[in-house]
């Protein structure tokens, strides 16, 4: 057996033996508070178990392995549905950014080792009102004040800001230069005086876990700075590269394809079984061969990646195949029961209630890059096609039309 | 499972591509369009001088005792050029039931010549759907009474495997073809040599019969189609990469057409049915050259074919699309590929057909 298959196998027995504590049945009717303290013990007791910062540096409290035992660790977990998504967003994101480039590299340490353990929270404070796409455009004053910074302005969309202790935010610096040279990165205590942070709800139900965040006069020391000055853009698109491999669904995160053929089994349609209808069965095979093709694609780059060879860019795929064919699938399944498809359990998990997956599934065609973006990003960076026409391009901020 | 290819295997992909790059005439293609029973004999010279004929025939029978991971690969270069014969496919399907069926005589009859280059065998399974559950085709005695329609390589084959019926039971026979009645079908894309093959007290060889001709029948056909998925993800990919380079040359309103979304999403769509489909196959491939893959190889086998039928399609349209009026223009040649993604869409069954299997394998409850 080989070292990874033996860690599989290693990581499966720790899910399971705490899957009782934290799996999804211990989690059924928690309010939030609750759901998030046992969120916080999940990830103390996978740091605690060796099964946290799994590809991070030893000195920061990682376990030095590879990406791909990291990703090994979180394809085991996806079935167990735990309560890790208070952590996606702050250990896949921001906290590795703060542990590449805080300046304070002991305070920086301590901030990595506290939210490995899972008692502190990190936001990601990127997208704004006036955008997200167009993450240059974004227009949050970061203005030199004595040593530091002043921070003032809006944010939008910030991923658990209400529970998060810190945040990494870009501003804007110079509006006199183009856009992509006038930003700056910064890291940002959530509790400072002059920020606020207020909710929003979104259509999905679930636990509301978005929110608009204000900045008023917020004072930042220089040692807040995570870039150069001006090169603040540079700096976030390297950090999205920092933590490019992780485990994708090639259900989109909605139900199984088993799923499907087991609601075409029970329904039915002109009095027939639905799964004797052709048009069930064509969107059942297609469903299918996509879905394979996707996890053709995965299992082929973790190979690749065990031969120490570099994966190919078709593993950007994932998001915008299999989000997209779920939201179909999911419309056809509710179609399929026909009023009997009526019904809404709030509390349902888009993982095996097509309901909830079908109304979730607009969130996942946008957040973390809509997929018109992603293939912008397709044909621009792998297929080597021109940018769009962009009549921003090189005029200084100030002057574009807003 | 899926694989990443060796050294050697990538060796196969990019020299069979440098090959027929080299020696693929598009003029010479063109014009076998127009000829009824004419397939491209450079081509053919090629595979043979580089050893494609034998490659996944067993060493025993003079082959390399290579696979389909092989066989694919090589395939994918052929559909990239559509290739002007359709020889490879069908000999594979035909070496598949020389060895399946175990007769000696016959294996040493054909085998070599396939591992040569110098026999051609058909795969005579259609009566307009790829596999009738039961065949009107009738084995007799020994005998076969029958019209197989629209058999690729039909025009020109040595010798056929035929599914037929016998004592009210599916049945798969082997016939010389010598001497037999061929109605050449005039069509859309030539070179396949698609024919109606009529036999008449046509002498035959049992391989098998019942559920084990049946279960030999649809390993045969998966296989085939499974190369066929790698001629279309050739074909897909070639047309990508056309499409591609001529958006990034072609203008229109001050700047090239590759900067309009509608254009550039398109191709960008393209490269995602490509790489799906790409991964069905070698995924597919992989498992039918593994000793343990049988059991789910019907499933892999189904969607490669989907997929690769949707991505060549998909890109024969966009492709031309995007050409604008030089697109649809004979010399343009952007046809060779439309009419290619029909025909291979067709052979090996179609759609229709490979949904409905994979939705049983999935369900259990068949169409
Ligand atoms: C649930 C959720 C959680 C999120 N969490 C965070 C977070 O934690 N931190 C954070 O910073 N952001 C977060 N986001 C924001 C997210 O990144 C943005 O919503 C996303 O980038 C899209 O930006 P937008 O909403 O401003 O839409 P816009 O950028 O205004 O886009 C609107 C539409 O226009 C299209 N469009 C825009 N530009 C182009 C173009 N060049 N070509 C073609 N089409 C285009 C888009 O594809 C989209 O369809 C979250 C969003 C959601 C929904």
């Amino acid at each position: 057996m080989s070292d990874l298959e033996a860690y599989r196998l290693k990581a499966r027995a720790w899910l399971e033996s705490v899957a009782p504590t934290f799996g999804r049945a211990a989690q059924a009717g928690l309010p939030e508070a609750q759901h998030l303290a046992l969120g916080r013990r999940y990830q103390r007791a996978r740091f605690d178990a060796g099964f946290a910062g799994i590809n991070w540096d030893t000195a920061f409290g990682g376990q030095g392995l590879s990406p791909l035992h990291k990703l090994i660790f979180e394809q085991e977990e996806m079935p167990f549905g735990m309560p890790m998504g208070y952590f996606g967003v702050s250990l896949g994101i921001s906290v590795p950014v703060v542990m590449r480039f805080a300046q304070d590299r002991e305070w920086a340490r301590e901030r990595v080792l506290a939210a490995l353990r899972g008692d502190e929270i990190w936001c990601q404070l990127f997208s704004e009102p006036s955008g997200g796409s167009d993450l240059a455009g974004v227009r949050t004053r970061a203005e030199p004040d004595g040593n530091g910074w002043k921070l003032n302005g809006q944010k939008l969309w910030t991923t658990f800001a209400q529970h998060s202790d810190y945040g990494v935010i870009i501003a804007r610096n110079d509006p006199a230069v183009p856009k992509h040279k006038g930003l700056t990165f910064f890291w940002v205590d959530m509790r400072s005086p002059g920020v606020t942070v207020r909710p929003i709800r979104l259509a999905a139900a679930g636990h509301d876990h978005v929110n608009e965040v204000f900045f008023d006069n917020v004072g930042l020391t220089d040692g807040q700075r995570l870039s150069p000055v001006g090169s603040g853009f540079a700096t976030a698109m390297a950090t999205l590269m920092i933590e490019r491999y992780s485990a994708s669904d090639p259900a989109g995160f909605g139900p199984s394809i088993d799923t499907f053929a087991a609601l075409a089994r029970e329904v039915e349609v002109n009095g027939r079984p639905a799964i004797e209808d052709g048009r069930v069965r064509s969107a059942l095979a297609r469903g299918y061969a996509m879905r394979a093709g996707l996890e053709a694609i995965t299992t082929r780059a973790m190979k690749m990646m065990a031969a120490g060879m570099e994966p190919g860019p078709e593993g950007s795929l994932n998001k915008l195949v299999s989000v997209r064919s779920r939201q179909k699938l999911s419309e056809l399944a509710i179609d399929l029961m026909g009023t009997l498809g009526l019904a809404w359990d709030q509390h349902a998990s888009s993982k095996d209630d097509w309901v909830a997956s079908w109304l979730a599934a607009p969130t996942g065609r946008i957040a973390g890059g809509a997929d018109e973006m992603l293939l912008n990003t397709i044909a621009e960076k792998i297929l080597g096609l021109p940018q769009d026409h962009r009549p921003d391009k090189g005029v200084p901020f100030n002057q574009i039309p807003a | 499972m899926s694989i990443v290819h060796t050294g050697e295997q990538q060796a196969i992909a990019s020299e069979s591509r440098r090959v027929l790059d080299a020696r693929t005439d598009k003029v010479r293609l063109l014009g076998l369009l127009q000829g009824i029973g004419e397939y491209d004999r450079p081509f053919w010279d090629t595979a043979v001088g580089q050893g494609w004929t034998g490659l996944a025939v067993p060493e025993a029978h003079g082959g390399l005792g290579l696979g389909l991971i092989e066989l694919g690969l090589v395939a994918q270069a052929t559909g990239a050029v559509t290739a002007g014969a359709p020889f490879l496919t069908t000999n594979h399907g035909a070496a598949c039931a020389l060895l399946a069926g175990d007769d000696a005589a016959l294996q040493a009859r054909w085998l070599p010549g396939i591992a040569a280059g110098e026999a051609v065998g058909a795969v005579a399974f259609a009566e307009g759907a790829v596999l009738p559950a039961m065949p009107r085709t009738e084995l007799v005695d020994g005998r076969l009474f029958g019209v197989k329609t629209g058999v690729t390589a039909g025009l020109r084959a040595d010798f056929a495997v035929v599914w037929a019926r016998r004592d009210g039971k599916p049945a798969l026979a082997l016939a010389d073809i010598a001497g037999i009645s061929r109605r050449p079908i005039d069509s859309f894309d030539n070179s396949r040599l698609f024919a109606d093959l009529v036999f008449s007290d046509t002498p035959a060889t049992l391989l098998a019969e019942g559920d084990a001709a049946r279960i030999m029948a649809l390993d045969i056909l998966a296989r085939m189609a499974v190369i066929t998925a790698h001629e279309q993800v050739g074909g897909a990919e070639a047309l990508l990469f056309v499409a591609r380079d001529y958006a990034n040359t072609r203008k229109a309103f001050g700047q090239p057409i590759g900067a309009f979304q509608s254009v550039k999403h398109r191709i960008a769509e393209l490269y995602g049915l490509v790489e799906i489909a790409r991964a069905n196959c070698i995924h597919a491939a992989a498992l039918a050259d593994d000793p343990g893959g049988q059991p789910d190889f019907l499933k892999a086998a189904a969607a490669a074919r989907l997929a690769a039928t949707e991505a060549y399609d998909t890109a024969a349209r966009d492709c031309v699309q995007i050409h604008g009026g030089i697109g649809v223009t004979w010399e343009a040649g952007l046809h060779l590929h439309m009419r290619r993604a029909r025909s291979l869409a067709i052979e090996q069954g179609n759609m229709l057909f490979w949904e409905d299997l994979l939705a049983a394998e999935l369900s259990g409850v068949s169409a």
